[in-house]
């Protein structure tokens, strides 16, 4: 394997085939992607064109049906489901349309959810003043130092959603997937968050991979894929520039 | 981490759990507190089947040719000299009988509905030789006795007749008083007659009650003088010496000193030797009381286990509705169990996190159940007179049951047990959906819908 050093991910050849009964359905018909540290990816294309499933492979979330998918130079769906959590758990940070946030926990507790996971009982009590400031810092940076206690069903949908970034930052993963972050917020409440989630994206140097309808938006990212019926149309082959 | 403290926190901020702890609670302490009357039951009952009985009982059938001693004088002489016996004494058991009128008229024999006669089991007895052998004596509350320990003629009676001490419920079914008369009538065999039984019928006069708390035996069980039964049957009057070929005793009861440690030894070498020494034959038999009672003991512990499998679907019950409810919770939350995949979370550790919801409901329940239930078995009589006390219905009612009080016996075996069985069964309900949590695609959960 000759992986570049500064590649983060790299998809090659990702089919998916649904099957519903007797019928087939090949969703994706072999993706290629690569994603270099610290560059801001946004993939654009109609409803129903798999982006969604291509994110959910390229997050170790559903397995596709060929291809393989590097994360951190390790082939991941060759791994073991353990080894293949803790990449989602260190690695990868989510952001999706509808938040997901867990309406039992309050905003600080949502944040922290990544370190409970990745931490024992022990483990996590001893770090626990370390994650309570950083989850706290976190939220306050974000403007919600009014909404720590604050549950899910007590926040406004921006506000969810910048909780549910907060949540994605919290373990400091290399790699942000977000898929249509803003698909769910009115305009104005929108911009707020992805000017939080390209900051983030910037003070980190992250490598942001996200799925957008809005042209705009998509300006304002390295390098734009266009997908159409399964595959990445016009796909610009050489290195992304890492220019806003 | 996140299965402790997400699994704690679900189940507080999801009200449905708290049936599920509920039906848990109340199983557990429903089934304790009912099995601990059962057990008190059972052992009360187990106590009272061995109400007259003495520990080692020797059978002897009386029939004309045998060829051991007619006098029950040797064999008892025998036992006694074991040191491991307390004391021994005869007896002599004959159906009867019984009515209140003293006609010889057909009608109470053809009249289905009559109560004015019963079956009943005439026991001759040695007063003073019951004294070692047997807790009769104890049982004769309110009979006339003299200080040799006789029972005693009624004075008011005319002339001498042989007195009888009857059970309990006897004396109240007849409506008989101390100094009534009864008539006894039965057959005997009798080679001279064209049937080979001639029947036999006499008047005694009731000199008390006794009560042994056991039902069949204060209903129909009537005391004699061993010699004054003999005598009825041989037909000789109350005053004569007792004939020469009269019937004398068809059981010795045998009291050891230590039962519970030596009974199977003595019955062994005790049967062994008095057969040797020619005192007892093969139509003999020599069994401990709880041979004796062997069905009745086996029936007994039969209900002990019957009732706990019973009870058991209870737990089975409560079970099914954590079944019920973490179903219905993994639906629910099937988009958290997606965002946790999302975030890291193994299968493994999805299905242990609805595993511990369920092991909280079992933890709490039984717990809780288990204390309740054994408080209330506890003071189970305080509460039921308290409630019959306060509502004027008699819930328990103890002249029925022949107990004083409400028996309850909380054996931390069975709480231990009943507790690990609700655990256990909570658990392998809980793995159904917690299982079913643990395969769930997290894609499905988290697409857009
Ligand atoms: N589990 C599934 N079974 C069958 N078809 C599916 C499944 N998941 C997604 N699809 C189909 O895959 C196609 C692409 O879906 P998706 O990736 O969500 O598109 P996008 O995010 O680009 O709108 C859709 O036509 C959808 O119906
Ligand atoms: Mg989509």
């Amino acid at each position: 394997m000759t992986s570049v050093p500064n590649v983060v991910l790299k998809a090659r050849a990702i089919r998916k085939v649904f099957k519903t009964g007797d019928t087939e359905l090949e969703i994706l018909h072999g993706v290629d992607l690569d994603l270099v540290a610290g560059e801001r990816l946004a993939l654009m294309g109609p409803s129903g064109a798999g982006k969604s499933t291509l994110l959910h492979v390229l997050g170790l979330l559903e397995r596709p049906t060929a291809g393989t998918v590097d994360i951190d130079g390790r082939d991941a769906w060759s791994l073991t489901t353990l080894e293949r959590a803790a990449l989602r758990n260190r690695h990868l940070g989510f952001v999706f349309q509808f938040y997901h946030l867990v309406a039992e926990l309050d905003a600080v507790e949502n944040v922290m959810l990544p370190a409970m996971i990745a931490q024992s009982s022990s483990e996590f009590r001893r770090s626990k003043a370390a994650h309570l400031k950083k989850a706290r810092d976190l939220l306050a940076s974000f403007g919600l130092s009014e909404r720590m206690k604050h549950r899910p069903t007590q926040l406004s949908g921006g506000e969810r959603q910048r909780v549910a970034l907060a949540r994605a930052l919290f373990l400091d993963p290399p790699l942000l997937i977000a898929d249509e972050p803003t698909g769910n917020l009115d305009r104005d409440t929108g911009e707020k968050v992805l000017e939080l989630l390209f900051r983030a994206q910037a003070e980190r140097s992250l490598s942001l991979l996200l799925v957008t309808h809005d042209e705009r938006l998509a300006e304002r990212c390295g390098r734009v894929l266009r997908m159409e019926a399964g595959r990445i149309a016009g796909a610009k082959a050489e290195p992304a520039s890492l220019a806003r | 981490m996140y299965r402790v403290f997400l699994s704690w926190r679900f189940l507080r901020r999801r009200r449905t759990n708290l049936i599920g702890v509920f039906g848990i609670f109340l199983a557990v302490g429903a089934l304790i507190l009912i099995l601990s009357i059962m057990t008190g039951f059972l052992e009360e009952t187990r106590r009272s089947a061995r109400g007259s009985l003495s520990d080692l009982i020797l059978t002897l059938p009386p029939y004309k040719d045998a060829r051991r001693p007619r006098e029950p004088g040797p064999i008892l002489e025998a036992i006694r000299a074991d040191p491991r016996v307390e004391g021994a004494s005869a007896h002599l058991g004959w159906m009867c009988i019984l009515t209140r009128q003293d006609e010889s008229s057909l009608r109470i024999l053809i009249d289905s509905q009559s109560s004015e006669i019963a079956g009943i089991k005439l026991t001759g007895v040695d007063a003073n030789d019951e004294k070692g052998s047997t807790e009769f004596l104890e049982s004769l509350d309110r009979v006339g006795r003299n200080k040799d320990g006789e029972i005693e003629y009624d004075s008011t009676v005319g002339r001498p007749r042989a007195s009888v001490v009857v059970g309990e419920k006897v004396m109240a079914y007849h409506r008989l008083r101390r100094g009534s008369f009864i008539t006894l009538m039965t057959a005997v065999p009798d080679p001279g007659s064209d049937t080979g039984w001639s029947a036999k019928k006499r008047e005694f006069v009731v000199a008390g009650t006794f009560r042994s708390g056991e039902n069949e035996i204060d209903l129909e069980r009537v005391y004699v003088d061993r010699e004054q039964l003999a005598r009825f049957l041989a037909g000789a009057s109350e005053d004569d010496p007792v004939p020469s070929d009269a019937i004398l005793f068809s059981e010795v009861l045998v009291k050891l000193k230590d039962y519970s440690g030596e009974a199977e030894a003595v019955r062994e070498e005790l049967g062994a030797s008095l057969y040797k020494a020619g005192l007892i034959d093969e139509s003999c038999s020599l069994r401990t009381w709880e041979e004796f009672r062997g069905t009745l003991l086996g029936a007994i512990e039969n209900e002990r286990v019957l009732m706990g499998i019973m009870l058991s679907l209870i737990l089975v019950v409560a079970g099914f509705t954590i079944f019920a409810i973490l179903s219905m919770m993994v639906t629910e939350k099937r988009r958290d169990i997606g965002i946790l995949t999302a975030l890291g979370a193994t299968p493994n550790g999805v299905l242990a996190l609805f595993l511990l919801i369920g092991f909280w409901d079992a933890l709490i329940g039984a717990i809780s159940g288990a204390v309740i239930g054994t408080w209330m078995a506890i003071k189970i009589d305080p509460f039921e007179r308290w409630l019959s006390d306060t509502f004027g219905v008699q819930i328990f009612n103890r002249d029925v049951y022949l107990f004083d009080s409400i028996p309850s016996v909380v054996t931390p075996l069975a709480v231990g047990l009943i507790v690990l069985g609700a655990f256990v069964c909570t658990l392998v309900f809980a793995a159904i959906p917690a299982w079913r949590a643990a395969h769930l695609d997290p894609v499905e959960a988290l697409r857009n819908d």
